[in-house]
């Protein structure tokens, strides 16, 4: 027994977790109901400090991945936590609490029960699953992800292992894909989620009271639970000749192929019904020369589902590429006549090669009825796919939608549809409750070469709003209830962002609001009201184009790093609009004639120091032909000179002289009336402050103290502290990402700790640590501040702060990470980011300038430059390059930032037209007194906004 | 010229000296390539000193490095804090060094060398091995008992910009 002593008892709140150390371990004391309990302090599963977590009765769930352990005995409850935690011997005598390491979890924990929610076993141990489709597959999936261990039976007519059928009508059916692409559970899942098969057999007849499903081959399956996903069969049409050879019918894969053989002969194809299989159909044939007819029952396509706006829209789309579409026609019979069919039809005979007929679905609900389940138009289930008879469940095609659209229960056949419910399905005869589904109906067609997108359900009658060209990429439809004037469904023609808006604006409350949304109603021939078309490059269409997510600024929509067009913006209203930017310290140009080259925004800039003493900062293009006369990185000039005509300018920027001003023998030169005074370099205005060199392209900026702000201004003066800096070099690197993802790194206090463990590991930034994060009135400046702890007990406690938190982890020279207090100031780590390409980064006694020079919206370049002061010694030199190994693009915390920041450009690159999350500390704009919080972030977002008048 | 000829023992030495720094480089390059940084830590002297500097600070006399390492502490804390703590994107990455020169051998056993170096890279988004650094080790060896060890090596580099991060040494 090795008591230690670990803390007074008083300094232990109830229901309260508080750190220790003992022996070099970090152990967190909990006290609950007066009795007081040790665990390991940090997480089983990553590296994180329970002392920072959360008590919750008698589990701690840990701060990073809220994985939850029971305190009394270390159990690891849930997920991701796996673990459990080593847990230890308390005792508590005169006040003090004792702990020993020695002796486990058994002194601790030996009599008591383990802890956690018991779980009931799920109710079903056999499942039996009638039609072997896309609901079928989400189903098994869920089942066994639900954590259902009992037998799977799955029983499908057709020969194959499930498939999902959209690709039938599309690649499929060109021979671009086949079935093996579209398997939605090939043979490996098949082992891997131990199902058992039977192919090419269907279920004759199930015996609800017995809970039996009898199978074609006689087999008889007992089940705790049945799920239908029958699906359906396509309507027949009963009409003499309707089964022909070369009449095709396609809901299988066999049907495609056969299809695809009859159109590899085929010049002439009559469609049967115009609704989105015979336009996928064809679509599929418009690129293999076939001349394809579609007949329309109704007096617009797709009648029954559509407004009839949207109906012509998809007509017109189909007619632009050369199919004939026939409305108002009865088809009357179809017959063979030699080698090629005539389809008779009300509007007169059609001759063709190939018929194909998509009239729609007929749902097998058969089965279902015979066994008692309640079927109306589909098989009725709740939220939970139950049906009306015990045990049995059904999903799919087969099925109606649990939640009646507009007082009316309806089918929903689609592949998001088949997956929602299949997955609800597996979910419930697993034992898990369904959570809420508010999954808005989504629906997906390919039609000559537009993907469609259709978010929620329309009526018939409902209006119809248009934004973009009709029929054409990046049209969007909406269409509006007319008596409650609400948004029912948005149809995006090849604009997947706006599905992904759609998604808020259906769950809106609102009355939809035409003017708003910058749209025009459009008539059901395809008009709009109002006469005009809209001008797709209008002004309207481009802040559509823009359109801040409803949430406000808890979102930032990825347009905002990744466009062009925004980029641009931003170098005008921002780099080159009334901001001041970061060109160069003082230092680096001390003497007359001494000039760097540097940027404003992306535009390169001399800056100068001329005869006078003053700092002159110049653009680095001449004003005759734009050549970027000054290649030097550095150095010093008497004049500079552009190599191409030698026009030469003064230390200020202004024309000296040009070659052959007046020609030569009277022939050629300038004009008469050429002065060069007019003709001098684009010359900034200029302003400096404690060594600092700024510069604006805007000729009215109020002064640097009033732009930062007294907040800003504090923090910047108490680095720059009338010391003169003394530059000890540059970094340089380029950055693939946007470069307000930089700002945002050093407005994310977040990231901290969770990005750069070795801060955690070597415990210099730890909970308890004095820290803040300010921003300035207008919310485009910030500083991120924190303070080691004990500044004042430094020289002591260095090395004890140095901790190991896991063993074998401790550096052989800690002493860079030594702070030597050189500041009027409380904070030991300062990060100052002043708009717009300013980082003036205190970390400890390292210091450094970052000057964001943007390239486009995905890359940037930063310039470092690292300095002390005038009358350092040189240990002290040597320190701050001890320390610079921190920072940079080698720095132990400078290559993660770099990295994380490349990692967020890339994801936005590789999967676009999404949306950032920034809600940490909701409700908060600005200064936050949590470093859990991205309120600094949304701050900014709101002067960008305002910025860039979006 | 005999084996006994002074010039020709000292041109025999020159020889194996090259090879012996020639292998070393290989070593030292294959340790980089594999990733097996700890191994690499091992290659210097206690009193090492390894510095990564861009050739605009070396050209200005401006000190700071992208590494800096005052001794083998310092070398052996950048391993294991890359190893164990740091976050980056795998990668491959490939050391070539050639153009060795030896410079010469003091009375206190430093032996000066430098040679050009170039590191490619592969990331594994990106299809292409890229250019990540090129640039000049200015070095003095030691000799030991395990042979070879770096007593400085002084990396500076060509590349105006780091693409990006530097995550593994050079």
């Amino acid at each position: 027994m090795a008591w230690r002593k670990a803390i007074a008892l008083d300094e232990l709140k109830p229901n309260g977790v508080r750190s220790v150390e003992i022996d070099g371990k970090p152990v967190a004391l909990y006290l609950l109901g007066g009795e007081v309990f040790a665990t390991h302090g940090i997480c089983t599963h990553a590296l994180a400090f329970l002392a920072d977590g959360f008590v919750d009765g008698d589990t701690i769930e840990c701060p990073l991945h809220q994985g939850i352990f029971d305190i009394r005995s270390g159990k690891a409850l849930c997920s991701p936590v796996t673990k459990d935690l080593e847990t230890y011997a308390v005792k508590v005598a005169d006040g003090e609490v004792f702990v020993d390491l020695d002796e486990g979890k058994k002194a601790a924990t030996e009599d008591r029960a383990p802890v956690g929610p018991p779980r009931e076993p799920p109710a079903s141990r056999a499942v039996v699953i009638v039609g072997a489709g896309q609901a079928a597959s989400a189903a098994i999936r869920s089942m066994r992800a639900s954590g259902f261990t009992g037998t799977i039976d799955l029983v499908g007519r057709e020969e194959h292992l499930p498939y999902e059928r959209p690709p039938l009508s599309k690649d499929v059916l060109l021979g671009k894909a086949s079935i093996e692409s579209c398997r939605r559970l090939p043979e490996a899942d098949v082992v891997s989620l131990d199902v058992r098969m039977h192919l090419g057999r269907s279920v004759t007849r199930i015996d609800p009271a017995a809970r039996i499903a009898l199978l074609s081959d006689g087999t008889a399956l007992q089940y705790d639970a049945l799920l239908l996903a029958t699906g359906g069969v396509p309507r027949r049409l009963s009409i003499a000749g309707a089964d022909l050879p070369g009449v095709h019918y396609l809901r299988t894969i066999e049907d495609a192929n056969s299809i695809r053989r009859s159109l590899e002969k085929a010049k002439r194809l009559v469609i049967v019904g115009g609704g989105f299989i015979g336009l996928e159909l064809a679509s599929a044939v418009a690129t293999l020369g076939v001349a394809t007819v579609v007949l329309e029952r109704e007096g617009e396509l797709m009648a029954r589902v559509l407004p009839a706006p949207l109906g012509h829209t998809f007509r017109s789309l189909a007619e632009r590429h050369n199919v004939s579409v026939l409305r108002e026609v009865e088809v009357q019979d179809i017959r063979l006549d030699g080698q090629h069919l005539v389809v008779t039809t009300s509007a007169g005979p059609f001759a063709a090669d190939a018929v194909c007929i998509g009239v729609g679905l007929a749902v097998e609900t058969e089965l279902a009825a015979a066994a008692g389940c309640s079927v109306d138009g589909g098989i009725v289930v709740d939220a939970e796919q139950r049906t009306s008879v015990a045990g049995i469940w059904a999903a799919g095609d087969c099925a109606l939608h649990h939640s009646p659209v507009r007082g009316r229960s309806r089918r929903l056949e689609s592949w998001h549809n088949a997956e929602l419910q299949g997955a609800a399905a597996g979910q419930s005869i697993a034992g898990v409750p369904r959570s809420e589904d508010i999954q808005a109906p989504w629906f997906w067609t390919d039609q000559f070469g537009l993907n469609i997108q259709i978010l929620g359900v329309s009526s018939p009658g409902d209006k119809v709003a248009l934004t973009g060209r009709d029929g054409e990429r990046g049209a969007v439809y909406r269409t509006i209830d007319p008596e409650t004037g609400r948004l029912t469904s948005v149809v995006a023609f090849s604009d997947p962002a706006a599905i992904r808006h759609a998604r808020k604006e259906l769950e809106g409350p609102g009355v939809f609001d035409i003017a708003k949304a910058s749209a025009a109603w459009l008539t059901s021939d395809g008009k709009e009201e109002n006469g005009q078309v809209v001008n797709e490059k209008s002004v309207a269409t481009m802040t559509s184009q823009y359109v801040w997510p409803s949430e406000g600024l808890t979102r930032v929509p990825d347009w905002v790093y990744t466009d062009d067009y925004i980029y641009r913006r931003e170098v005008e209203k921002i780099f080159h609009g009334r901001t001041w930017n970061y060109v160069a310290l003082e230092s680096e140009i001390p003497d007359v004639g001494d000039f760097i080259r540097s940027n404003v925004g992306p535009t390169p800039v001399v800056v100068s120091r001329a005869e006078d003493g003053s700092i002159n900062v110049f653009e680095n293009r001449c004003a005759h032909r734009a050549a970027e006369f000054c290649r030097e990185l550095s150095g010093n000039a008497k004049e500079f000179v552009c190599p191409y005509h030698q026009w030469s300018y003064d230390l200020k920027g202004n024309l000296a002289g040009v070659p052959f001003r007046r020609g030569v023998d009277g022939k050629g030169g300038m004009p008469r009336d050429f002065k060069n005074a007019d003709h001098g370099l684009r010359q900034l205005k200029v302003t400096t402050h404690r060594g600092v060199v700024f510069a604006s392209y805007c000729n009215d900026m109020e002064p640097l103290a009033e732009y930062l702000g007294p907040e800003i201004l504090r923090e910047f003066e108490a680095t720059f502290d009338g010391r003169k800096p003394k530059v000890l070099g540059h970094y340089r690197h380029s950055l693939p990402g946007n470069w307000k993802l930089y700002h945002e790194n050093l407005k994310d206090p977040y990231h901290a700790t969770l990005l750069h463990t070795f801060l955690v590991t070597f415990g210099l930034l730890v909970a308890g640590n004095k820290s803040s994060m300010i921003a300035d009135a207008s919310g485009r400046h910030g500083v991120m501040a924190s303070a080691k702890s004990d500044v004042s007990k430094l020289d002591n406690s260095t090395k004890k702060e140095m901790r190991a938190y896991k063993e074998g982890m401790k550096l052989e020279e800690p002493r860079f990470m030594d702070f030597i207090n050189e500041f009027d100031s409380p904070w030991s780590v300062t990060m100052t980011t002043i708009w717009p390409n300013l980082i003036v980064q205190r970390e400890m006694n390292t210091l450094g300038v970052r000057q964001i020079v943007p390239t486009g919206p995905n890359e940037f370049i930063m310039k470092w430059t690292m300095f002390g002061f005038e009358g350092d010694d040189e240990e002290m030199t040597r320190h701050r390059l001890r320390q610079g190994n921190l920072m940079g693009p080698a720095g132990f915390l400078g290559l993660e930032d770099n990295e994380a920041i490349k990692f967020v450009q890339d994801g936005m690159l590789a999967v676009p037209d999404g949306e950032h999350v920034v809600e940490l500390d909701p409700g908060v704009i600005g200064t936050a007194d949590t470093l859990i919080s991205e309120a600094s972030i949304r701050a900014m977002y709101q002067h960008w906004r305002s910025a860039m008048e979006l | 010229m005999s084996a006994t000829d002074p010039t020709y023992t000292a041109e025999i030495r020159q020889l194996l000296l090259r090879n012996a720094i020639e292998q070393f480089n290989c070593q030292y390059a294959a340790a980089l390539d594999e990733q097996r940084l700890s191994d690499w830590s091992e290659m210097f002297t206690a009193d090492a000193s390894y510095v990564v500097l861009s050739r605009e600070n070396e050209d200005r006399g401006h000190p700071v490095g992208l590494i800096y390492c005052e001794n083998r502490g310092m070398i052996r804390d950048r391993a294991f804090a890359l190893e164990k703590t740091a976050m980056f994107a795998p990668r491959y990455l490939r050391h070539l060094i050639s153009n060795l020169q030896l410079l010469g051998e003091d009375e206190d056993g430093n032996i000066k060398a430098r040679a050009n170096y170039v590191v490619l890279q592969v990331l594994f988004d990106r299809p292409d091995a890229t250019i990540h650094q090129v640039g000049t080790y200015h070095d003095v060896f030691r000799r030991s008992d395990e042979g070879l060890r770096l007593r400085q090596r002084r990396c500076v580099y060509d590349n105006l910009l780091v693409p990006n991060a530097l995550c593994i040494p050079v």
